[in-house]
């Protein structure tokens, strides 16, 4: 595992303070599938000094050939500096990193729940699956109308129902409305976002009595990335404890609260 | 150019690395999940994740927190537990060249004797490193390698159990590392790795608490090097055995210093974290000085810097 300099070929703020960052593909990329991640290296010196996770939020063809995204809000030192990086300018990173999405074939009503920033790896999921022909629908949630990703920039053929919190757009609450609806239409479910959400997802599906398996992506502190220093811990409720880097990100929220 | 040390000279068993290049304890694992990507074997030693008699689950998180040029830690030793490294990682390390030395760590005299009577005579193990920056919950709660006379006893009761070769990895929550690095010296240890995390504590202003889910924990990275520096110079003027140093090495150059204050070998710990090849380029960097310098052995340039004509 070689870290890479990634060139980039376009910086935008795409809705409220959300940025996008796009950078040139290295070809070992291809093989990358939704739910997987990348290490990013903000600075050019000790200072900051551990890499970002961030997952990979969308591919696309650019005019130099293929290119990757990543999502995220500025809440720190090192989202403040790739959010200054401009087209041309190099990003050190590692990856493709964890255990993605896992998709079942031969299934078609897919149903993928985003809280906040969350939303970042479900788009390019929603993409994928989309292009192999089932049937997506999309619940985003957040606290206002600047926390959801635009409608338009979705695949036209994605059902999306929105939450806010204050209101601001869509139905106002949290995902878990929308998802006890539509937990019983879709053959298997994805989620990402905020800890509490993952619990309150299995908890509904539990309550419901539903065995759907519900694919979650988890956010841990990391400082490798790598499964070799052991910060990114989760302590499933029945015992042990698992490394969400080499583990996961992916994983079935049966196996982390039941 | 020979880069080849032996971190054992006098020991029945000798440990020789090709190269001054080791891990360090928690920041390789137990070296299966970069084996898959890099040659191992090029190293010059592998130091395995902290070890415990029982398996544990470490820490509640947060864990980790970056601080400017370091991170601190507190993953709480979560750990396989030393049967099953060695039902299942000490055969992996058999299959290859690089010498693999196990880090234990006990909480009682006690464990450190069992733990080293449990990893004698394994195939895949070359050496032990006693971490004895464990508080001895038998005597007061002060580190063991706090008071010279409890780290030379750890020394004595692993040496007591087993022939491999023994490196003790030192604190720097000491006033004076000297007296500590004689006394292991004098209780028989091989060599001494110089040395673990420093103490230290980051607070979250948003939370109005420490970050790490413990409170303090212990601080590596480049912020650290210029401690461990004096540490490796202090501790291997009074010892006669190799010094291995551990601390913010980040750079071929980082290793040169760490040779010229007195060491033997480096280990690379956090620097893997930002890069995964780290150990590896580091050795070519080093490799590279040597070669540009017309150095071609190790001891040549070792301990360089404490001489005085
Ligand atoms: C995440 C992490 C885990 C560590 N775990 C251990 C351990 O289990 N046993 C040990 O003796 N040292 C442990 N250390 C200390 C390192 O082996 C090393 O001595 C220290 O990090 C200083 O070197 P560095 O600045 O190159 O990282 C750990 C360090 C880090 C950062
Ligand atoms: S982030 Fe280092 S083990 Fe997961």
């Amino acid at each position: 595992m070689k870290s890479f300099l990634a060139e980039v070929t376009e910086s935008v703020r795409l809705y409220g303070d959300t940025h996008a960052l796009w950078l040139r593909s290295p070809d070992h990329l291809a093989s990358a599938v939704p739910g997987q991640f990348l290490m990013a290296y903000a600075g050019e010196s000790y200072d900051p000094l551990l890499g970002r996770a961030f997952s990979i939020f969308r591919v696309r063809r650019g005019p130099g050939g293929p290119e990757f995204g990543v999502l995220f809000d500025v809440v720190g030192r090192g989202t403040d500096w790739l959010s200054r990086r401009r087209e041309g300018d190099q990003v050190r990173l590692v990856g493709p990193l964890g255990r993605g999405f896992e998709p079942r074939e031969r299934v078609q009503k897919m149903l993928l729940v985003g809280g906040g920033i969350g939303v970042a790896p479900l788009i390019w999921l929603a993409d994928s699956l989309v292009a192999e022909g089932r049937e997506v629908t999309m619940v985003l949630g957040g606290r206002t109308e600047a926390q959801i990703f635009p409608a338009a920039l979705l695949p036209s053929e994605v059902e999306l129902v929105v939450t806010t919190e204050d209101g601001s757009l869509g139905e106002t609450g949290r995902v878990t409305a929308p998802f006890e609806r539509l937990l019983p239409w879709c053959d298997q479910a994805f989620a990402c976002g905020p800890d509490p959400m993952f619990e309150a997802l299995y908890r509904v599906a539990r309550d419901a009595g539903s065995n759907k398996p519900i694919q979650g992506l988890l956010e841990a502190r990391m400082a490798c990335g790598l499964g070799i220093c052991y910060s990114c811990a989760v302590f499933p409720r029945k015992g042990g404890v698992r490394l969400v880097c080499t583990d996961g990100p992916m994983f079935d929220l049966r196996d982390l609260y039941a | 150019m020979d880069l080849t040390v032996n971190l054992a000279p006098h020991h029945k068993t000798e440990l020789r690395l090709r190269n001054p290049i080791m891990t360090a304890s928690g920041t390789f694992s137990n070296g299966l999940e970069l084996a898959k990507y890099h040659d191992v074997d090029a190293l010059g030693a592998i130091v395995s994740k902290g070890t415990t008699l029982r398996p544990r689950r470490g820490n509640a998180t947060p864990r980790t927190a970056e601080t400017a040029a370091g991170m601190l830690n507190s993953i709480g030793f979560q750990n396989i537990g030393v049967s099953a490294l060695i039902k299942t990682i000490a055969p992996v390390w058999e299959r290859w060249d690089v010498p693999a030395i196990v880090n234990i760590m006990g909480e009682t005299l006690d464990e450190y004797g069992t733990l080293a009577a449990r990893l004698e005579g394994v195939p895949g193990v070359a050496g032990l490193e006693v971490n004895v920056s464990c508080p001895n919950v038998e005597a007061g709660g002060l580190e063991f390698g706090q008071v010279p006379e409890q780290a030379a006893a750890v020394v004595r009761e692993v040496a007591a159990h087993s022939t491999l070769p023994m490196l003790v990895k030192l604190t720097p929550s000491v006033s004076d590392i000297r007296p500590i690095a004689m006394a292991v010296e004098a209780a028989g240890a091989q060599a001494l790795t110089v040395t673990n995390t420093i103490p230290a504590m980051a607070i979250d202003v948003r939370t109005r608490r420490p970050v790490l889910s413990t409170g303090s924990g212990g601080l590596s990275g480049p912020a650290v090097k210029p401690i461990a520096m004096r540490n490796v110079y202090l501790a291997s003027s009074v010892v006669d055995i190799p010094v291995v140093a551990s601390g913010g090495a980040m750079t071929g150059l980082d290793v040169v210093e760490f040779v010229m204050a007195g060491a033997t070998a480096v280990q690379v710990g956090t620097a893997t974290f930002l890069d995964p090849a780290a150990p590896w380029s580091i050795l070519a960097e080093f490799e590279a000085w040597c070669a540009a310098e017309g150095v071609t052995c190790v001891d040549e340039i070792r301990g360089v810097a404490r001489r005085r004509d």
